[in-house]
């Protein structure tokens, strides 16, 4: 489950999951809302699997949205499901999507990068709680 | 994350300054100091941007104070309206994050010979025609490419490259600061990933706060700077916002990863991690400074690309060419950028690297970087205001360069958040609000111009009075939007 929170000049992001790869596959489902506002029109018929290694986990969910980003504006990818296993400091996730279409999945907002300023993620008593903010 | 207001003190030191004691923090090493009327010192309060302004005053080798300008807003680790300067022969540091993602994302202003009763009948279609003719908004390239040689080329030297195209001309470069290349460009040091996100968007907008306005020189208040400048009332001007696109998003954000580790190889102790820095002699150091000074020599390629665009937007509505209607370049202002410059501390003149994160330079008249014919003037100062009220043109004051580094306000400010933005326009049309103020308004998306509708900024006149009073830059004329383009 994610939502955006405010933030002055650019957008916060909040996830709640049960588990961790759950908390990182909603967060980059929160990032693919903002690139894509209608992201339930996203067809999955183009796959990518991502593979990543951080000893610090902030760092991994940062590196981790930042490879989607990077998919978005080379390759104009957008993806809307997230599969992702970690391991230790290592992720591997496969993620599906298609093509950005401003006509279909909505013109979204540019994100320049995820910032580290706020970057956390915390256990709680029913989950893990990611908040960061994302650079429009 | 901290949320809500600042409540730490803040201490008059005149009227359009107040200080935030070097004691407030242990680790600050200099005060702080915003510049900000009564009024709009209780509007920084709501948020912690006088918080990031103290972070600020934790770098090692910053000089004078951590300053803000009277558009000050909450930020990534730097805030918003944020200007510190580093001495690196006292182990001054250089900060990604006092840069910014967008690397010298800066405006740029044009002027022409028409006035607007004669643009006015053909507003619409000027609109349409830029819309059509401008890439904007997420995930639209342009239509100049560049080969990998050519990217590397363009990056060490700034627009003058475009010479051999054709696209550039002596004057453009003549009234673009720095003339539009940092000497110290590094282009090697910029990476595939930068160089793939950047080859097809030199020459688009983006989109966020990125626009581009027609405008019309509403008032005039210094006719002497206003004559220099070519801006007489009633005159359409074209005010274009944009910087480095996605290279300059992946340089900072490569260099923020090359830095994780270094605070703490060199024993700096950092209060946000955003504020990530290493010593201007560094490996480390030097290695983002030639990448940074490249993507902001990429960045003013970026701004000349559009403002070809603009230029053959307004030659085919018109049925003239650009140099018939006399579309000459005012200047071009960085405002996210670190550069090396000479100023005096105490009584010593020293080369400092004066970070700018949402701050412009404003370098006062005599000054030997002001280009030649501004220079009894000052150096023009392009703010930005919103779309619906005004922005302005301010020129360099003699006090700048003691009181804030030379450095002015960079806009408006924001006020509200996106999202509260967005919620005050439901139900709302935006452009047809504007239509009824005469603005014709052209965008990609409903949540931009939801995003960016007057009401989520501040007054700007009240941030430029600040700036005029505080002798930082001075009025020299006001200009109203008549037409915006947004992504």
């Amino acid at each position: 489950m994610f939502e955006i929170f405010e933030h002055t000049a650019d957008q916060g992001l909040r996830v709640r999951a049960p588990s961790v790869p759950e908390l990182f596959q909603d967060a980059a489902r929160g990032l693919s809302s903002l690139l894509a506002p209608n992201l339930d029109q996203v067809r999955l018929l183009q796959e990518r699997t991502i593979s990543l290694d951080s000893n610090d986990r902030e760092y991994l969910l940062l590196d981790w949205l930042q490879e989607l980003l990077y998919a978005f504006e080379t390759e104009r990818l957008v993806f809307a499901d997230f599969q992702v296993v970690l391991l230790d400091s290592s992720l591997r996730a496969t993620c599906r999507g298609e093509q950005f279409d401003a006509e279909r999945h909505g013109a979204g907002t540019e994100v320049k990068a995820i910032t580290y300023h706020g970057l956390t993620i915390r256990r709680q008593c029913d989950g893990w709680l990611a908040e960061l903010i994302v650079d429009i | 994350m901290p949320q809500g207001g600042f409540s730490g003190p803040l201490e008059r030191e005149d009227d359009y300054c107040w200080r935030i004691p070097r004691g407030y923090k242990r680790g600050m090493r200099v005060d702080g100091r915003i510049f900000a009327s009564e009024g709009l010192i209780e509007c920084i309060r709501n948020d912690q941007s006088p918080e990031q302004v103290a972070n600020v005053a934790f770098l090692p080798g910053i000089q004078g104070a951590s300053l803000a300008m009277p558009d000050i807003h909450w930020g990534y680790g730097f805030c918003i309206g944020g200007v510190c300067a580093t001495d690196p022969e006292q182990g001054g540091v250089i900060s990604p994050g006092g840069v910014g993602y967008d690397i010298n994302c800066g405006v740029r202003l044009v002027r022409s010979n028409l006035f607007f009763s004669e643009v006015k009948p053909h507003l619409s279609a000027l609109v349409d025609e830029l819309f059509r003719q401008v890439p904007a908004g997420v995930g639209r390239g342009g239509k100049y490419r560049f080969h990998r040689r050519e990217l590397r080329r363009l990056m060490g030297e700034g627009p003058q490259f475009l010479r051999e195209r054709g696209l550039v001309t002596e004057a453009d470069l003549d009234h673009t600061e720095a003339r539009g290349c940092l000497s110290a460009a590094e282009p090697d040091n910029v990476s595939e990933r930068a160089l793939e996100r950047g080859a097809d968007q030199c020459g688009t907008l983006g989109s966020g706060n990125h626009f581009l306005e027609v405008q019309v020189v509403d008032a005039v208040f210094d006719e002497e700077a206003a004559c220099a400048m070519g801006l007489e009332p009633e005159m359409v001007c074209v005010m274009i916002h944009s910087g480095s696109r996605g290279l300059g998003y992946q340089v900072c954000d490569d260099a923020l990863r090359l830095l994780r580790r270094v605070p703490e190889k060199y024993g700096i102790e950092l209060p946000d991690r955003q504020l990530v820095c290493a010593p201007v002699e560094s490996p480390e150091g030097r290695h983002y400074l030639g990448a940074m000074a490249a993507a902001a020599n990429y960045a003013w390629c970026n701004r000349q690309l559009l403002m070809v665009q603009v230029r053959e937007a307004f030659a085919a509505i018109f049925g003239r060419s650009w140099q018939e209607l006399q579309m000459t370049l005012v200047y071009d202002v960085a405002h996210n950028i670190a550069k090396p410059e000479q100023h005096t501390v105490g009584d010593r003149q020293r080369r400092l690297w004066i970070h700018r994160k949402g701050a412009t330079r404003a370098f006062p008249p005599h000054h030997p970087d002001v280009p030649a014919r501004y220079r009894h003037v000052g150096q023009p100062v392009l703010i930005p205001g919103d779309m619906g009220r005004a922005s302005w043109v301010l020129k360099g004051a003699p006090e700048s360069m003691e009181r804030s580094f030379g450095s002015a306000c960079h806009g408006a400010g924001r006020l509200l958040s996106r999202t509260a933005a967005a919620r005050l326009a439901e139900g709302r049309r935006i452009d047809q609000e504007l239509a009824s103020r005469g603005v014709v308004a052209r965008a990609r998306s409903w949540r931009g111009l939801a995003e960016e509708q007057p009401a989520a900024y501040k007054d700007v006149d009240l941030v430029v009075e600040v700036v005029h009073q505080a002798n930082l830059a001075r009025k020299v004329a006001r200009l109203r939007p008549v037409g915006v383009v947004k992504g």
